[in-house]
């Protein structure tokens, strides 16, 4: 490692509107190093990384290639610079071959102007020994491989289309421990070939493993960079939020309610793994984890939309086959909301019918007429105060958080014995936010089951009454949400 | 991102006929459509627009209409059904082949086409289900297994015999002289046919899961809609209809012939996608697919009726105007229904 920084970033600042993003950020980059950016939602993370990789082309300051000033106006510009992006979502053809994909867009060709395949298997298979994977096999197609290996074909993919520096966003959020290992060895592979990776994640303990500086950013200004050697999770905790620490383990916990309504034993799938929880009558539990830790398919396989491979749910006694459908889990009582509502309500039909569509059996019988449909809908609307109250108009003219709201009135006139939301306040302004957190509240005071499921610290800790954190498919850790948990307690778990 | 100044705007209130109209505007447009079809074609030619001729493309669109309620239900799943064509050929031969040659008599030889049709209908939508491919294959085999069948069923001949009801169902006349009223039994059919799928599509549960079904299949499953079965229950229906179909046009052509008429499968989708039932599901219905017919049975006989089209070079440039015309009036119910605008992800 050499100290002469190949990329500088100095005095950067980022407005949107009336919001401050980066405010007079310095970064800087050494060949072969690895460096994490590391900060809260919102700390200006992801607002630095798109003017690394050419997204965003405006912007206040100083970059610096090979001390050369540059700008970048594209994601292709940056790349031709020698910055490459490997984005959370990763963006291979699984359909294609490994080799394929590491040669996407830019195939060998041979005399004839045909794809040259012995040179281009040969050349995949040469580049995946060198970064430590002898034993992929090129032509096998991408989608047969764990998501780690097709990660470290992304990788691939972005050096030989000449990358110098890499950035990397979450990388392994998605990962299970052991192909944490492969990455972390993969990292350590790339700093051999003197490359340079700015890597972005969420997990500090991981970061501490495998990051030679960090720079830490809070409301769009930087905290400090720092070298390993120079700090610890503690520390580094402490500066992203701003404050001492004050992170009480949590100790046992224990039902916040008497009686168990939702109970699920040793749940496992390719999402998650050996999940155990349980939810009370008048008891909101919250089940929190980073994006990618598994919490979410957990809500959808309760509500029988995700398959699961081992593990049993059961409902107030009711033990559920391994396969259901969601008519059969609405029929025993389960309510779900899910974290995306386009994908949940019908935006271009009428708040009413998206409301009495999973009751329709029952208030309308063979042939619903729209005024009981009404009666059913208007009443439910009122109760969590959806504004407009317009029962007939279309769900998609309704702001964000009232499209909630009304995903929410589907399921308070025939009570649920467990209400599943997941994300309930995403994307919402405090208002919202607040009304719907009250609605849930007011369930749990009903006497309802309520399990939020969420990647928003707020939101759990603001509602629920005990707290599970997953990480990685599994949960790491269950709490009684108390003054004693804050924040600091949940980021330490993750 | 809405910023004030363009909430403000939007909650400006728009004035309430102007917005009625536009609000209506989708459902109107084929009828339009179909005015300005009918008076071009009642000042260009001189025989379009008497009682005969218009009680003429009632007749011609007849089969076509039954065929198109089956398909106004497979569409709005979201769905196709290729098989149609095939269908008809198989319900007719089956039939007359009872008829002619194994001697059954009714109900036999109208209850059985109707049940092999209905049940490959449902083939289809299990298999598709079940195994999750594309109805689009499913139904393209399903055509040729039918057609396959039809032809090894009478050795490739053509069946001249086959009972009363089916000729009354393809050419019997329903007459009240008293009240004026002459209208063939097919046409009658076809109506009953396209008013209990508009009963059924409109007001009942299960056409709301159709429909819902095709517009957001996730948010339809997350509703407790059995998705899958809506989508089997569509191509039941469309095979139900596409026997019913094929008996009538045995009656209607005196005949049960072995080779399948494609045309079937092109009128009837051509003729529901252009009265305004969106291909990708969950917009349209029977009012619309209604629209669609009498735009597509007006545009094909008019230009029968066009005299530049029936002498000298005319005669081989109809196919290719009706092709032009079609394409001009999809674009125009696209524009004037406002389908083509917003949601571009």
């Amino acid at each position: 490692m050499t100290d002469q920084p190949i990329l500088e970033l100095k005095h950067i600042s980022k407005r949107f509107g009336g919001l401050q993003a980066l405010d007079n950020v310095d970064f800087d980059l050494r060949e072969g190093e690895t460096h994490a950016l590391v900060g809260e939602n919102g700390a200006g993370k992801s607002t630095l990384m798109r003017i690394l990789s050419g997204v965003y082309a405006e912007y206040e300051g100083e970059f610096r290639l090979d001390g050369q000033p540059v700008h970048l106006n594209s994601p292709a510009n940056a790349l031709a610079r020698g910055i490459g992006m490997i984005h959370q979502e990763l963006s291979v053809m699984p359909e294609l071959s490994v080799a394929e994909n590491v040669f996407l867009g830019r195939q060998p060709l041979t005399a004839f102007g045909t794809i040259d395949w012995r040179r281009m298997n040969r050349v995949a298979a040469e580049e995946l020994t060198k970064l430590g994977f002898p034993d992929i096999d090129v032509r096998r197609p991408l989608e047969q491989y764990p998501l780690g290996i097709q990660q470290v074909v992304e990788v691939l993919r972005v050096i030989l289309s000449g990358a110098r520096v890499l950035i990397m966003d979450e990388p392994t959020s998605a990962l299970s421990p052991s192909e944490v290992d492969h990455l972390i060895g993969l990292i350590a592979a790339l700093r051999e070939q003197k490359r340079s990776i700015i890597y972005i994640s969420h997990f500090l303990e991981e970061i501490m493993r495998v990051c030679d500086r960090v720079t830490v950013l809070r409301d769009g200004r930087k905290v400090a960079t720092l070298r390993r050697d120079e700090t610890n999770m503690n520390h580094l905790i402490a500066l992203i939020l701003g404050r001492e620490i004050n992170a009480t383990l949590p100790t046992a916990a224990v039902r916040t309610s008497e009686k168990v309504m939702l109970s699920v034993k040793h749940l496992s799938s390719d999402a998650f793994r050996d999940i155990n929880l349980e939810v009370g009558a008048g008891e909101i539990v919250g089940l929190y984890g980073a994006v990618g830790a598994g919490h979410f398919n957990v809500a959808k396989a309760l509500f029988g939309m995700y398959r699961i491979d081992a593990g049993e749910i059961s409902l107030d006694g009711d033990i559920f086959p391994r396969r259901f459908s969601a008519r059969y889990a609405i029929k025993r009582g389960v309510a779900y909301a899910t974290e995306s509502r386009r994908k949940s309500l019908f935006l271009d039909e009428a708040n009413y019918r998206n409301i009495t569509l999973p009751h329709l059996a029952r208030i309308g019988g063979i042939a619903p007429r729209a005024s009981r449909e009404l009666a059913f809908a208007a009443p439910a609307m009122t109760r969590v105060n959806v504004q407009p109250n317009e029962p007939k108009s279309a769900v998609g003219k309704l702001s964000g958080g009232n499209q909630q709201k009304v995903a929410i009135a589907r399921w308070i006139t025939y009570p649920p014995k467990i209400f599943i939301v997941s994300e309930p306040t995403r994307g919402m302004d405090v208002g919202a936010k607040n009304e719907v957190l009250g609605i849930l509240r007011n369930f749990r005071n009903d006497g309802y089951a309520v399990l939020v499921v969420s990647s928003e610290p707020e939101t759990v800790l603001a509602v629920c009454d005990r707290i599970l954190v997953m990480s990685r498919g599994g949960i790491v850790a269950e709490m009684v949400n108390s003054d004693a948990v804050n924040k600091d307690t949940l980021m330490r778990l993750l | 991102m809405t910023t004030p100044a363009n909430t403000a705007e939007r909650m400006l209130p728009e004035r309430d006929s102007r917005r009625q109209f536009r609000a209506l505007l989708p459902i109107i447009a084929p009828f339009l459509t179909l005015i300005v079809l009918f008076l071009f074609f009642s000042v260009t030619t001189t025989t379009f627009n008497n009682p005969i001729n218009l009680n003429n493309i009632l007749v011609q669109i007849s089969t076509i209409a039954i065929l198109a309620t089956g398909m106004t239900f497979v569409l709005l799943t979201g769905e196709i059904d290729l098989s149609i064509a095939a269908m008809v050929t198989l319900s007719g031969v089956v039939s007359a082949h009872l008829f002619a040659n194994l001697d059954l008599r009714e109900p036999f030889t109208t209850v059985v086409p109707l049940g092999v049709a209905t049940l490959l209908g449902f083939v289809s939508g299990f298999a598709s289900t079940k195994f999750r491919i594309p109805t689009f294959m499913v139904t393209l085999a399903m055509s040729l297994i039918a057609s396959g069948l039809s032809i090894g069923i009478t050795e490739g001949r053509i069946v001249f015999d086959y009972s009363e009801v089916i000729r009354t169902l393809g050419s019997g006349r329903f007459i009240i002289p008293e009240a004026g009223i002459n209208l063939r039994v097919l046409t009658i059919l076809a109506a009953i046919c396209l008013f209990i799928g508009f009963l059924v599509l409109r007001y009942t549960r299960f056409g709301r899961y159709i429909y819902m079904t095709g517009a957001n299949k996730s948010a339809a499953r997350l509703a407790g809609v059995d998705t899958d079965m809506m989508v089997i229950a569509a191509l039941t229906i469309c095979g139900f209809t596409a026997g019913l179909a094929g008996l009538a046009n045995v009656g209607r052509l005196a005949s049960a012939q072995p080779t399948v008429i494609n045309g079937f499968l092109i009128d009837t989708i051509g003729a529901v996608v252009l009265g305004g039932t969106s291909l990708s599901g969950g917009r349209g219905g029977i009012i619309q697919t209604v629209g669609g017919l009498l735009i597509y049975g007006t545009l094909r006989n008019g230009l029968d009726n066009l005299p530049q089209l029936q002498t000298g070079a005319g005669v081989f440039f109809k196919e290719f105007i009706t092709g032009i015309v079609l394409f001009v009036a999809l674009i125009v119910n696209v524009l004037l229904s406002g389908r083509a605008s917003r949601d571009r992800t």
